[in-house]
């Protein structure tokens, strides 16, 4: 068995470097294969981090009655709290709400119009961070009024909530259908790579095939060929992803205006996926194209 | 095996004379390839063989002779198990082709020993490695690669040229590797697909002489050829095909019928 293994990895090892160019175009393709897999997965976890950052923007902001005691917020305070999907509550003061309000005035170069008011028109609010943006309904409902005596109103975040719940769920199932295609993809055109080295070689596997080798002496020397290129490819991949980490970082911070807080998990991630899928790739490209010759 | 040569005689089949000597029992233990009324059809509807029956003794020297299409490349097929007959039996050593399981398959191709017109060498390894190439991927341990070889060699008359590649080789030279190559594992039967088909008359008399040098030590030579002169001068047993029948099977014959 060791004899078997020891043999079918030497003929690879010659097989790989006696069809240089061959197995150099395999390993290109590949290499080129596994940076489309990895950046689409880069996009694709950019893409989720914004939409996770985006969902929890979503509030429901509760008005109280102008004249509302601190004790009476106070109690409210906790009730917000002990409701199931809020994160947390913060309390705006009337003289808070007012301040950012001409602040917000001011940025946006506009004149400050409170001045014009003799008294602050602004109740003393929570902003109520969810969960989930789905826990905005019964938010909402749990604090109505008739409910709760402090509460003047609450803002109908329903359908905002509701809408962006349904744009992030679809952005989700889109990135990871895309990133399934890709994959096919990337499968496909791996195979086809693979086969045309194998090709080349028909005539060494007829001449096997006559002097009665066994399909397995056949078979595995391709294979341990195929995960060489995989694993060469993936290695050249993940060579060029390191030198290229700092754009990328700068890239995930522009365009998704998302700190890559989980840069470390996704340098692991990636590290996984490229050569999973570097090794996998080669070893079924090779299997798959050994075996139009074995099947008679 | 010395059976009556005489060319004008009435053409009788192998099997009838051995079935008269010691019975059918006999006739098939002591063959190394029976064929039994095989007809192979391709699924494009096309015949290339039509109720064939053979017997062939182990230590024969069997000429396969017909026309382009006449079925001689189609038995050869069979015999390899790249086909497999649609009716009748093939039966190689004692194993009935259609049964084996295809696992088993390799091992039955290591009992016959293969010789094509092209040659079919790696151009890039060496006569040694080329020989030694048909041990290597059967598994044979090493520690016994390098005595078989040598000897096949020795045998061909190859051994000056061993490391040489098949492009510094004659056309002669390289067939001479490829029978060292069906050699090596120590066949029962050797099969030769027009072996001089690519060669001039001179060499072809050399390779023709190897295999008859092969058969007399115990080896069963199967050769298909169109090269009629070596047919008829050297009248071994001959096999004839037409349009995927045997019609003729006589020792002793020509290349073509005699009237």
């Amino acid at each position: 068995m060791i004899g078997f293994v020891a043999f079918s990895l030497r003929r690879a090892w010659q097989g790989f470097w006696r069809n240089a160019l061959m197995s150099l175009a395999a390993t290109a393709t590949m290499v080129l294969m596994l940076l489309l897999l990895a950046g689409f997965w880069i996009i694709q976890t950019g893409l989720l981090s914004a939409l996770d950052f985006t969902e929890s923007k979503v509030q429901v902001q509760v008005n109280m009655n102008v004249d509302t005691t601190p004790a009476a917020a106070e109690a409210l305070g906790e009730k917000i709290k002990t409701l199931p999907g809020v994160a947390g509550a913060t309390l705006i003061t009337r003289e808070d709400a007012l301040a950012r309000f001409q602040q917000s005035m001011k940025d946006q170069g506009r004149e400050d119009l409170s001045k014009y008011l003799d008294k602050n028109p602004f109740p003393p609010s929570y902003e109520i961070a969810l969960t989930d943006p789905s826990f905005a309904a019964p938010v909402a409902a749990a604090l109505q009024p008739n409910q709760n005596p402090a509460v003047r109103n609450v803002l109908d975040t329903k359908e905002t909530a509701k809408n962006v719940k349904t744009v992030t769920d679809i952005m989700r199932t889109a990135g990871s259908v895309i990133l399934l295609v890709i994959g096919v993809i990337v499968l496909f055109i791996i195979v086809n790579t693979i086969r045309l080295a194998v090709v080349a070689r028909a005539e060494e596997i007829e001449i096997m095939r006559l002097v009665g080798a066994s399909d397995a002496f056949i078979r595995w020397p391709f294979v341990f060929e195929g995960a060489m290129v995989g694993l060469l490819g993936a290695a050249i991949t993940l060579l060029g992803l390191y030198l290229l980490a700092d754009p990328i970082g700068g890239f995930m911070v522009d365009f998704f205006r998302v700190l890559p807080l989980s840069f470390g998990s996704l340098a692991r991630d990636l590290v996984i996926i490229v050569t999973s899928a570097g090794l996998g790739l080669g070893v079924l490209g090779s299997w798959l194209s050994v075996r139009t010759y074995l099947i008679r | 095996m010395s059976l009556a040569p005489a060319p004008t005689a009435a053409t009788r089949s192998i099997r009838e004379r051995l079935l008269r000597r010691g019975g059918e029992r006999a006739a098939a233990d002591r063959a190394i390839l029976v064929l039994h009324d095989v007809t192979k059809t391709y699924p494009n509807g096309k015949t290339a063989l039509r109720d064939v029956d053979l017997v062939v003794p182990e230590g024969d020297f069997v000429f396969l002779v017909g026309p382009s299409g006449a079925g001689k490349s189609t038995i050869i097929k069979l015999l390899i198990r790249d086909e497999i007959a649609t009716q009748g039996q093939v039966v190689l050593d004692g194993h009935d082709l259609a049964k084996l399981p295809r696992r088993a398959v390799p091992r039955v191709r290591r009992k016959i020993g293969i010789v094509f017109q092209d040659f079919k060498l790696l151009p890039t390894k060496s006569v040694w490695e080329n020989v030694a190439f048909a041990l290597e991927v059967t598994g044979t341990p090493r520690r016994r690669i390098r005595p078989a070889v040598d000897r096949v060699l020795a045998l061909v008359g190859l051994t000056a040229q061993r490391a040489q590649i098949p492009s510094q080789l004659s056309g002669g030279e390289q067939q001479r590797t490829a029978i060292a190559r069906a050699l090596v594992h120590d066949p029962r039967l050797i099969i030769a697909d027009e072996p001089t088909g690519n060669l001039d008359p001179l060499i072809s008399w050399e390779i023709i002489q190897l295999l008859l040098r092969i058969n007399e030590l115990g080896v069963t030579v199967m050769m298909a050829t169109h090269d009629a002169d070596v047919v008829t001068a050297l009248r071994k047993r001959v096999v004839a095909l037409e349009e995927g029948r045997v019609i003729r099977d006589e020792v002793g014959g020509a290349y073509h019928r005699a009237d």
